[in-house]
């Protein structure tokens, strides 16, 4: 009891943090002080002041702006594309696992040859052949992350079917559709949204990789892993230009983890 | 003569590899309205296979059932759910847990939602109404397994199909059970297969009895003659470790 009290409130507090880095962005027209795409000749890689919170960059744009604008396209992004992945993987999976046959077998080989190369290279050759942008880096990404929801969802469809209550719904002569949506479906969601909030974090690592191979975001649009890529160039005279970015990065991707981990351990006592 | 439910030389055989599972062989019975079948053995005997058999869980290879005389063999338990009832072994298992227990009683109905019946039926059972609300993890076997017979009763099935609904309740609660069921079957509500490795448990209920040893019904008969004249071997064998047990 102690323990399940301890984690709640861990998931309270990550919770938190989580509702202010998204309001932040949410807010960024509010809070940020600079335009994040207006150049600036007068204000060329300044170091961190007052006026500038995180310093500027190489064309004089505010870095706190621009991390605040670029969280709104990294965390929709993130968002969107795990969101759409959750939805066709558990489809899938619930489909393979309470039907069974050639289509689940075909589809779980399918799978089978996806997970057998590394996503990155999969997501970099499909970005490249899309030619980059932010819609071909999340079909790229795409493509192999239903892959994760579709297993776990098979695999727990696959106990499900045969509980007595699942039984007992076709004795009273529910169709299968009644029977995916008001049992399977429930009762299976728990453990595939906590993958799903375990999976934001590798989600972000990824878009904000392709962006940074200059297969991602198109600039000036402000992002995170291509406002990395651009800083790097003169990390060594305007080292801040690089730091707000990815210091966003990591606390977003520590924080999203955290919080599925901590999910997951409630769950689990 | 037309029985409620009849079986008629059914046979069931599982292969797998090269291993081959006779698990009904032959197996002729039938039930009469308001009576209690119970059907007797050791594991493997067979007799949770016929169970489902009858319910049309299983396809047999051979065989017809009949359900007042009009066949029904090869019916799937969508079609079969219109005049049986399975009451499960584990009672908490046949409840969805993110279900109260109204609505999951009110889900084994193919009409409309009726919950002033739950709650008669709830009543019938011997439960408090408030239960209703809850959900399967908040109650205890023994609730559960009533909720079980109640939510069978509400669906308008004519015969339920008993697999060791009493082995997974402890002794108390497997007392409470049995005298619902007695109650319920002197009352003609009750049209049962009732499916027990427990001899002892079988002859307290049921009007006749049926024992099955490797998938062979090796006897069948009334309560009476089989506990006081068993003609078969194993029936004596079964017969004589009850008396055992009960000292």
């Amino acid at each position: 009891m102690r323990k399940k009290k301890r984690a709640k409130t861990k998931i309270i507090i990550v919770s938190v943090l989580v509702v202010l880095l998204l309001l932040s962005t949410v807010l960024a027209g509010v809070i940020a002080p600079h335009d994040p795409s207006e150049p600036c000749a007068t204000t060329i890689r300044l170091a961190p002041c007052a006026e500038y919170p995180l310093g500027t960059d190489n064309l004089g744009r505010c870095v706190f702006s621009r991390v605040l604008y670029g969280g709104r396209t990294t965390i929709a992004a993130t968002f969107l594309l795990v969101l759409i992945s959750f939805a066709v993987g558990t489809i899938i999976g619930i489909l393979c696992g309470y039907y069974g046959g050639f289509v689940d077998k075909l589809l779980m080989r399918v799978a089978d040859v996806l997970l057998a190369f590394p996503q990155m290279v999969i997501a970099i050759a499909v970005a490249g052949i899309l030619n980059g942008g932010m819609t071909g880096a999340m079909i790229a990404l795409g493509i192999t992350m239903w892959v994760s929801f579709a297993r776990l969802a098979r695999s727990h469809t696959f106990t499900l079917k045969n509980e007595a209550y699942i039984q007992a719904a076709v004795f009273a002569g529910k169709s299968d559709f009644y029977i995916i949506l008001r049992h399977i479906f429930p009762n299976l969601l728990a453990p595939v949204l906590t993958q799903a909030l375990t999976t934001i974090g590798t989600t972000m690592i990824g878009l904000s990789g392709l962006s940074f191979l200059g297969l991602g975001v198109v600039p000036p649009t402000p992002e995170w892993g291509s406002m990395i890529a651009e800083a790097r160039a003169y990390i060594q005279i305007a080292p801040w230009a690089i730091m707000g970015p990815a210091a966003a990065t990591i606390i977003t991707i520590i924080l999203f983890n955290y919080l599925g981990d901590a999910v997951m351990d409630y769950r689990e006592i | 003569m037309t029985y409620l439910l009849e079986g008629k030389h059914l046979n069931k055989t599982f292969k797998e590899k090269a291993k081959t599972t006779v698990a009904l062989s032959d197996v002729n019975f039938y039930l009469n309205k308001g009576e209690v079948l119970g059907v007797v053995g050791e594991s493997g005997s067979g007799k949770s296979t016929l169970l489902k058999a009858i319910a049309g869980m299983l396809k047999l290879d051979q065989g017809e059932l009949f359900y007042n005389g009009r066949e029904y063999t090869g019916q799937k338990p969508r079609q079969t759910g219109k005049f049986l009832q399975m009451i499960f072994q584990d009672a908490k298992s046949s409840f969805d847990p993110r279900m109260i227990m109204e609505r999951s009683i009110m889900e084994s109905g193919r009409g409309a939602k009726d919950p002033e019946r739950v709650r008669e039926l709830v009543q019938l059972v011997g439960l408090e109404e408030e239960l209703l609300q809850r959900k399967p993890a908040a109650l205890s076997g023994g609730q559960c397994q009533r909720m079980s017979i109640a939510r069978a009763f509400y669906s308008d099935a004519e015969i339920f199909l008993c697999d060791e609904m009493t082995s997974a309740l402890d002794v108390s609660s497997q007392a409470r059970v049995l005298e619902l069921l007695q109650n319920l079957k002197k009352e003609g509500r009750l049209s049962a297969v009732f499916v027990s490795h427990d001899i002892a448990l079988v002859s307290m209920l049921c009007d006749r009895i049926m024992v099955m040893k490797d998938g062979i019904c090796v006897e069948q008969g009334t309560t009476t003659d089989v506990i006081r004249n068993p003609q078969d071997a194993y029936t004596k064998v079964l017969l004589e470790s009850a008396e055992r047990q009960n000292i």
